[in-house]
């Protein structure tokens, strides 16, 4: 029992640990910060213009295309290494990257057809 | 470097299902207006073709090790994945109607949903830390898209936005407990965890199973980690629900058992009191929340909940003296009622909303008199959850207390009282709703859906059913798969 202790003894250290140091550095924060308290400073900050209370939406399409873009790059990590070694993967190893292209491909397809790419 | 050992008959319902989910993309694109009708039928037969392959790997009844002990296809592996790909039609034909119906996207559904289940079946196999990883992340990953499904519906996105924050948060706290693993045992594999485990270690390793079991316990929605789950669960589409509180849920138990039993297993004093504090804590607050429930989902739930802390109780006994292998067959056992059951009630829950536009208990009133089959089979599914025999929750229970009686500790005892109180109190919150079936007059709730059960429903429910009776009254059956899972191990 005592080795069962011991080892739960790190898990509340650890616990403690994490509300010591969240709770030191918003403490540590609180006591060397200046407080003046000022009307302008409870708004929002929109640009240094003072927000007119209409909220519009904005324009989330560059976020699909950053999505499409991190498909590609990530299938580009995968391409490198394979590259690498394609001689000793042979056409077992070509076999296996096209059907990954082509799966990835299929996703570009479908988002093509969905009209993500078309920007209007 | 050479050619990797690829077997593909034990990597072709993995392979079956991945093919289907991309068959069924193209399909949802290339030909829009009969890809409605096709798509389920693909999703649907193709979660059966998966079946096959799994089957026939279990005739040969061979273990097979592929990707350096990574991926292993054994008896527990198959019947885990056979386990995941039948949750999958079910829950294929719960959603069939309900899909269709609403103005939803159609074909991503399925193939969202297809992709998910790919990722339970590598789950059940996979060996290694960053196979689980991965497998468990394929496996939610899609369902927060299935949770915020009805996307003019606010709640259905307050759903899916408290699932994703608690499923990428779960992920992190998973991630630095499994990093921890590796730096101790420098390996990502269970095997050899599992022979480290076994020496003396250093404190932080019960630190890093604490935060590893952490992870996977906000999957499984067990207290303290379930407060997304009653929001979750009412504002997802209704058989989106069904799927996460029995598929996604179930999932999370496979690698929380995995990592348990061929991991940390040597080192009992590091993981035992995590899963104790946990089960007992679902098992306490699950029932209590679900006594106070007026939306059946709600209910349904924190029922899960509690069912889930049941779940954890055979694992929670299982490093004791002898209980290793009653608690795993346990837990498995428990897994597969649990799933008939849920997936059962959910079937009617959703067939009772198409008739009241409703998911209040009140509106299941008078059901005993308008629709008395419907009634009757969903008083089967609450019996069952209530542990009533002669219907399969009482075996799920049995097993339960097998486990902690061959265990025989104090803390095992104490746990094995704790769930049978509690198995009392939630006969209250079912029974509510049987007494509101059958012994209350029909509320008048304006608006009124079809009274029609269609098609695919009563399947749900005829699979679903025949089970929950099957397995009441032969219950060998299951305790056989039980048996031959662990055989091995």
């Amino acid at each position: 029992m005592t080795e069962f202790y011991r080892s739960y003894l790190a898990v509340a250290v650890l616990i403690l640990a994490a509300i010591g140091m969240v709770g030191f550095m918003l403490g540590l924060g609180r006591l060397i910060r200046p407080v003046r308290a000022q009307e302008q400073k409870y708004i929002p900050y929109e640009a240094g213009s003072d927000p007119t209370g209409t909220f519009g939406q904005s324009n989330v399409r560059y976020y699909v295309f950053a999505l499409l873009f991190v498909i590609f790059d990530v299938e580009a990590v995968f391409i490198f290494p394979w590259a690498v070694n394609l001689e000793s993967l042979g056409w077992f190893g070509l076999v296996e990257m096209t059907i990954f292209v082509v799966v990835l491909t299929l996703g570009l397809v479908y988002a093509w057809r969905k009209g993500v790419l078309r920007w209007a | 470097m050479g050619t990797p050992y690829f077997d593909y008959h034990a990597l072709a319902p993995v392979i079956v299902l991945a093919a289907v989910a991309l068959l069924a993309l193209v399909v949802d694109f290339v030909w829009k207006d009969g890809g409605r009708r096709a798509v389920p039928q693909i999703a649907g037969i193709g979660m059966l073709l998966a079946l096959i392959p799994v089957f026939t790997l279990a005739a040969d009844g061979e273990t097979r090790v592929m990707f350096g002990g990574a991926f292993v296809v054994d008896n527990y592996a198959l019947a885990f994945a056979g386990f995941f790909l039948i949750v999958g039609y079910v829950a294929v034909l719960l959603s069939y109607d309900y899909i269709d119906e609403g103005d939803y996207y159609r074909g991503e559904y399925y193939v969202l949903l297809l992709t998910s289940v790919l990722g339970m079946v590598v789950l059940a196999s996979a060996r290694d830390l960053i196979t689980i990883f991965v497998a468990i992340e394929t496996v939610t990953l899609p369902t927060f898209v299935l949770a915020g499904w009805r996307k003019h519906d606010i709640r259905s996105n307050e759903a899916a936005i408290k699932y994703f924050i608690i499923g990428v948060l779960s992920s992190a706290v998973m991630l630095y407990g499994m990093s921890l693993i590796f730096g101790l045992s420098n390996s990502t594999l269970l095997s050899e965890i599992g022979s480290v485990a076994g020496g003396d270690n250093p404190a932080l390793f019960a630190v890093a199973i604490f935060l590893t079991l952490a992870g996977f316990a906000f999957k499984v929605s067990a207290v303290p980690f379930h407060f997304w789950a009653p929001d979750t669960y009412q504002g997802a589409p209704l058989p989106v629900t069904a799927f996460l509180s029995v598929a996604s849920k179930a999932a999370g138990f496979v690698a929380m058992l995995s990592v348990v039993a061929l991991g940390f297993f040597a080192s009992p004093n590091s993981w035992q009191p995590v899963i104790w504090v946990l089960a007992a804590a679902s098992i306490v607050v699950g029932n209590l929340a679900a006594l106070r429930q007026t939306d059946v989902v709600r209910m349904l739930a924190y029922s899960s909940v509690a069912q889930g802390g049941f779940i954890l109780v055979p694992l929670a006994v299982s490093g004791d003296n002898d209980a290793a292998r009653a608690g795993f067959q346990g837990v498995l056992v428990y897994i597969l009622i649990y799933a008939a059951m849920n997936m059962g009630a959910f079937a009617c829950v959703i067939a009772n909303a198409r008739r009241t536009r409703s998911t209040e208990i009140q509106s299941f009133s008078g059901l005993g008199r308008s629709n008395p089959a419907m009634a009757v089979v969903f008083t089967v599914f609450l019996f069952s959850l209530a542990g009533i025999p002669p219907f399969a929750g009482w075996f799920a229970k049995f097993v339960m207390f097998r486990a902690v009686l061959d265990a025989g500790t104090t803390a095992a005892v104490v746990l094995g009282v704790l769930a049978a109180v509690f198995s009392v109190v939630a006969f209250f919150y079912y029974g509510t709703v049987i007494r509101r079936m059958w012994f209350h007059a029909a509320v008048d709730l304006g608006d009124t859906g079809s009274p029609r059960v269609p098609g695919a429903l009563v399947a749900a429910m005829a699979i679903t059913t025949t089970v929950v009776v099957v397995i009441g009254v032969y219950p060998q059956l299951f305790a056989k798969i039980g048996d031959l899972a662990f055989r091995a191990t």
